[in-house]
């Protein structure tokens, strides 16, 4: 096999004496999307903060591109192109849609009052609506404050940042919940989009149909280990359901 | 017609063209019933009210805006003072001149503040302790020592040509401190406004959790905002020096609240991530109108304090009114 995107070996997190993750061991091709499903309390939210950076393992490596990978903070691995929308903590309600883009990631205008930190406002406008557009979001203007904006237009711009931003992997958790169907259904279709792009593609939900409809790969996590690890091709929405809670051992 | 009605309208859903109004309907109202008002040096003397409140006004609005609050600004205002007083007492026994004396006394104002803003940060950032309780703690500490330093008196004997500084012989309008702190004003509400530091301040009050994520270090940010905040306090008690040729430990006492007063009518949320300078300008320009307003029309100066609750219930409840009405 050709060395795997993103990686992690024999990952372990513990807490304390609680044994939040327990040997656990993934890895993800570019241009594949990967579903991490699991019950509550099953160590996929560890597993994520592991794979974002937030936390540190306990033991175990994680692998970018075949070089092992130490993440201090998320900041450390979203410079190498490992993004992750977080479950609620996205967007700065009351800043505008570009600046929520771009933030942390500011542009300045040229000459001297760049160097003095004076912001290229216009032209991170304009880029933001193309980035935006690119992974398939039409916002309305760049410079409305996130909070006129609806539920459903907030996630799109959140996905649409992490996506636009990501050049290797994007990790997504729980990007559907709250959305009515049509939405949900439009981010769907950016996550095939950033899979056309090469991207790889981790998506955390608990909403099993959208895990089924848009992954080329489960993994299920159980009590802190992978229980199964397999193409969805092999699942339906009943062995998934069993694995999850189970009821089937697949192992 | 309709197109008109509607952009008055936005204006007037703008709350930086509504305390401009106000503003003009003050000043109108007080030369109206004393014509004595409105004249070159009552305007420079309601300028020289300004320039210490807006200094500390300006702190309190990226505190604010970050999403923190500062209450410390006004004993920083008074062991600022006083501490440079009694650097400069000394220097002037010690037969310095009085350029060096007042050069050092700045840059000893300046340390004061520097130290405050750092003890706040410090007990912010490392210890965890909400800013409201950190800052009331520098608060207490600043306003307590300002007395044991000075056993109360205010502290003179400094350059005899201090006072001089502070005249407004600029058009009989600024200072020229004034005229520096004005320039600073402005350069202060582009950093706001136009630059990433400014962009900063406004994500971390909107959400910290989004800033952290976005790579922002929240706690170094949070640590020049603080810092800002306590030495802008300092060149206000530095100010009060030049004005009045003494450090008075009593001089910044109750300054924390007409800054959060001028903050708060200006339209920045204390929720913080919301605000806008202009509005702060405009707030420490309506404060320092009324005080000296209501003297021209014979009104207690007691009364000040009274009217300027009045304006920040107004301020607000205009605010509520509005948000109520977008939703």
């Amino acid at each position: 096999m050709a060395t795997p995107l993103y990686e992690v070996r024999n990952v372990s997190k513990h807490y304390g004496s609680v044994v939040a993750l327990d040997d656990v061991s993934l890895a993800i091709a570019p241009g594949e999307v990967l579903g991490l499903v699991g019950d509550n309390g099953a160590g996929k939210s560890t597993l994520v903060k592991v794979l974002s950076g937030a936390h540190q393992p306990t033991h175990g490596q994680i692998f970018l591109e075949g070089e092992e990978k130490s993440w201090n903070s998320p900041h450390d691995a979203l410079v190498f192109g490992v993004e992750t929308l977080y479950q609620d903590s996205g967007l700065a309600p009351h800043l505008s849609v570009s600046a929520n883009v771009f933030l942390g990631r500011e542009e300045y205008v040229k000459g001297i009052f760049g160097k003095l930190g004076f912001l290229a406002q216009k032209k991170m406008d304009l880029d933001a609506h193309e980035n935006l557009e690119r992974v398939g979001i039409a916002v309305p203007q760049s410079n409305r404050s996130i909070s006129q904006l609806s539920g459903g237009q907030r996630q799109a711009v959140a996905i649409g940042r992490a996506v636009s931003w990501a050049s290797k992997v994007i990790i997504l958790d729980e990007p559907t919940n709250h959305l009515g169907a049509r939405q949900a259904g439009e981010v769907l279709a950016i996550i095939r989009r950033a899979k056309a792009q090469g991207l790889g593609v981790i998506f955390i939900s608990h909403t099993l149909p959208h895990v089924l409809e848009v992954t080329d790969r489960i993994v299920v996590l159980r009590l802190g280990k992978i229980v199964a690890d397999a193409p969805t091709s092999t699942f339906d929405a009943e062995k998934l359901l069993g694995t999850i809670t189970g009821l089937i051992d697949s192992k | 017609m309709a197109l008109v009605s509607q952009r008055v309208k936005t204006a007037l859903g703008n709350q930086q063209v509504l305390l401009l109004i106000v503003l003009g309907l003050m000043i109108l109202g007080f030369s109206l019933k004393s014509p004595d008002f409105f004249a070159r040096p009552v305007f420079a003397n309601i300028l020289s009210d300004w320039y210490p409140l807006i200094l500390i006004a300006i702190g309190e609005t990226f505190v604010i805006i970050s999403g923190g609050i500062d209450l410390s600004v006004g004993a920083t205002v008074g062991i600022s003072g006083v501490v440079s007083a009694i650097a400069m007492e000394h220097l002037t026994t010690n037969h310095y001149s009085a350029n060096e004396t007042l050069f050092i006394g700045f840059l000893v104002a300046i340390g004061v503040g520097l130290v405050v803003g750092i003890l706040n940060t410090l007990m912010i950032t490392k210890a965890g302790v909400v800013p409201f309780i950190a800052t009331l703690v520098t608060l207490g500490a600043g306003e307590g020592l300002s007395i044991v330093f000075t056993g109360g008196a205010p502290i003179g004997g400094g350059p005899s040509n201090a006072i001089s500084l502070s005249v407004a012989n600029i058009f009989n309008l600024f200072s020229r401190p004034g005229l520096m702190i004005i320039a600073l004003v402005v350069i202060l509400g582009l950093y706001l406004h136009k630059t990433r530091f400014g962009r900063y301040t406004f994500a971390i009050g909107s959400n910290p959790f989004a800033a952290r994520a976005a790579g922002i270090n929240v706690n170094r940010h949070l640590a020049k905002v603080y810092i800002l905040s306590a030495v802008l306090s300092s060149l206000a008690g530095y100010y009060f020096y030049l004005r009045l040729s003494v450090g008075a430990p009593t001089t910044g006492n109750g300054a924390e609240l007409q800054a959060i007063a001028a903050v708060v009518i200006g339209g920045v949320a204390l929720s913080g991530g919301q605000g806008n300078f202009l509005g702060t300008v405009l707030g420490a320009s309506i404060i320092s109108v009324v005080a000296s307003g209501l003297l021209f029309i014979n009104v207690p100066a007691n009364w000040k304090q009274v009217v300027v609750a009045g304006l920040i219930f107004v301020a607000v409840f205009l605010q509520e009114l509005r948000t109520r009405v977008r939703k």
